[in-house]
């Protein structure tokens, strides 16, 4: 029951869920960039939502199955197949045993997610099995998957019944994005003309963007700081603005304090969709007062609960 | 219970889950913290040098209910601890290819190379602050002529070990990742140990003793 890498693509790791409560040791959240698409691969074969499986990183990896097994593919937008053949994303699928799976490069979004029936193995750490590189703990030898690595399987299932996401649960992806951000702790060392240029400007992810954050290209913001901020809480989805003018947003595996003016925040609502940012690609932020952006929260759960109960676990 | 205005002062939304509390100094934000985490009602609690952030579940309370909870917890004070009984003799190669940063600081703030060496392990610091990477360790209580700011571009790969000063403090770089703080050397001491039974060697309260070594000496 086991899984044998044979191509790792770019960037292949095991992610489950976030690693919670415990930021203040220096712990990131790390887990699954896009915990949307997770849950969706995994809603497929009757997992928990957020068991371990791989998060593939624009490259897609090769793998070949020493046993019969049930997947489900996710996420951005890339050609997929299985012994040769063409196959779907968000619908069960059955492996044979010696039959290769080739995921080719990602065209529209960054991340897919390979579900496992049943789920994979992996090193729990801190109160989660997905991988946190820059520290080598979870997933698989707290690393990226090499060639030749074996990934073993929690059990062997393939009963699993063939599942379909509904066509109104199948995210669209594209290259523009308006995500819902709010006022951070140092908003106010922005000028008001530069906090109006946050939410009016066409930003365009920068090519530095991995699991820690991304940058974020356009109009220099100038900010009252003299780069002596005492070191501060942040999360991921916080924007920061260091004295070059040129702000980044944090991701998921990004450090638990920073000493760069935090100029705003991405709401919850929205922050699964920070592992679909690619370079390039066109950003629009919208301000949003805190209790607009719960509400957004809310209706947002409540439109996934039907499909995914437990959403609120997961997003 | 309404707000009152000192209070809103005091706590501020960061986030549509993230409320700040300004304290002012670490070892309160440090003490405060602590008494949020005991209360176990929060997703996370962290604290930075001079605030704590609590984040909230938006699912299970209202964002004016976590500012009155905190307001309440606030209102029953705190305690900051006495620092720990433990000094740690950290080893540091200065300068060089292990300090990239060695040379520009020396510039920048008129010192000579002894100078700055003898000034940064001259005296005893407390440990203010871990956070930001596992085993990343603030240190406090750096002489005011060393007190510069950070890169206006921080680094996107500092090496693990880095000893890095910003801001009046000293940052022990535990893992190899970004950073922004000028390094003036590196350390071979473990700060971060995920097969220990206690990772985190370096905790809150500690007191630190730099030491420069040769690269030799340090194993480097």
């Amino acid at each position: 029951m086991s899984v044998e890498v044979l191509a790792p693509g770019l960037q292949t790791t095991i992610q489950a869920g976030a690693r919670v409560g415990m930021r203040h040791l220096g712990v990131p959240a790390s887990g699954a960039a896009d915990p949307l698409s997770l849950a969706l691969a995994n809603r497929l074969l009757g997992n928990d939502l957020l068991a371990p499986a791989l998060e593939v990183t624009l490259v897609g990896p090769t793998l070949r199955f020493n046993a019969p097994t049930a997947i489900a593919l996710t996420g951005g937008v890339a050609q997929a197949t299985l012994g040769g053949e063409p196959i779907e994303f968000h619908s069960t699928i059955i492996a044979k045993q010696g039959d290769e799976l080739a995921i080719a490069a990602v065209e529209i979004g960054t991340r897919v997610y390979v579900a496992f029936a049943g789920g994979l193995q992996a090193q729990e750490m801190l109160g989660s099995c997905s991988t946190y590189m820059a520290a080598g703990f979870g997933g698989h030898q707290g690393r990226a998957l090499v060639e030749g690595d074996v990934l073993q399987l929690q059990k062997q299932n393939t009963n699993t019944d063939v599942a379909r996401t509904p066509q109104e649960y199948r995210l669209a992806f594209s290259s523009t994005w308006a995500l819902r951000i709010c006022r951070s702790a140092e908003s106010d060392l922005l000028q008001d003309e530069q906090l109006g240029e946050l939410t009016n400007t066409n930003w365009i992810i920068g090519r530095r963007a991995d699991r820690m954050g991304m940058q974020l290209d356009g109009p220099m913001m100038s900010v009252s700081s003299d780069g002596r901020m005492p070191s501060a809480p942040v999360f991921p989805g916080t924007i920061q603005c260091p004295g070059n003018g040129s702000p980044f947003m944090l991701s998921v595996d990004a450090g638990t304090t920073g000493g760069y003016p935090r100029i705003a925040q991405l709401a919850r609502v929205d922050r699964h969709l920070l592992g679909q940012l690619r370079p390039g690609d066109h950003v629009r932020f919208l301000p949003r007062r805190p209790q607009e952006a719960i509400d957004a929260l809310h209706a947002k759960h409540n439109y996934w609960r039907e499909w995914l109960p437990g959403i609120e676990r997961v997003i | 219970m309404p707000c009152s205005d000192s209070t809103a002062r005091t706590i501020k939304a960061c986030g549509d889950d993230l409320l700040s509390i300004r304290l002012g100094a670490a070892r309160d934000a440090q003490a405060f913290a602590e008494q949020l985490r005991a209360a176990g009602e929060w997703q996370e609690v962290v604290a930075g040098i001079e605030s704590v952030v609590v984040q909230f579940d938006a699912t299970l309370i209202t964002i004016d209910e976590a500012r009155q909870q905190i307001a309440a917890e606030l209102a029953k004070g705190y305690t900051p601890k006495a620092l720990a009984d433990v000094l740690l003799e950290i080893p540091v190669v200065y300068g060089g290819e292990f300090g990239p940063d060695f040379d520009a600081v020396c510039e920048q703030t008129g010192l000579s190379a002894e100078e700055l060496i003898a000034l940064h392990t001259g005296r005893e610091y407390d440990v203010e602050l871990v956070g930001f990477t596992p085993g990343f360790v603030y240190v406090g209580g750096l002489a005011a002529v060393l007190r510069i700011p950070r890169r206006k571009q921080p680094r996107q790969r500092v090496a693990a070990g880095s000893v890095g000063i910003a801001d009046g403090r000293t940052g022990l770089y535990a893992l190899a990742g970004p950073g922004g703080w000028p390094i003036i050397g590196r350390t071979t001491f473990t700060l971060f140990d995920p097969q220990a039974k206690d990772p985190f060697p370096v905790r809150v309260g500690m007191r630190i003793r730099f030491i420069a070594v040769s690269a030799a000496e340090a194993g480097l």
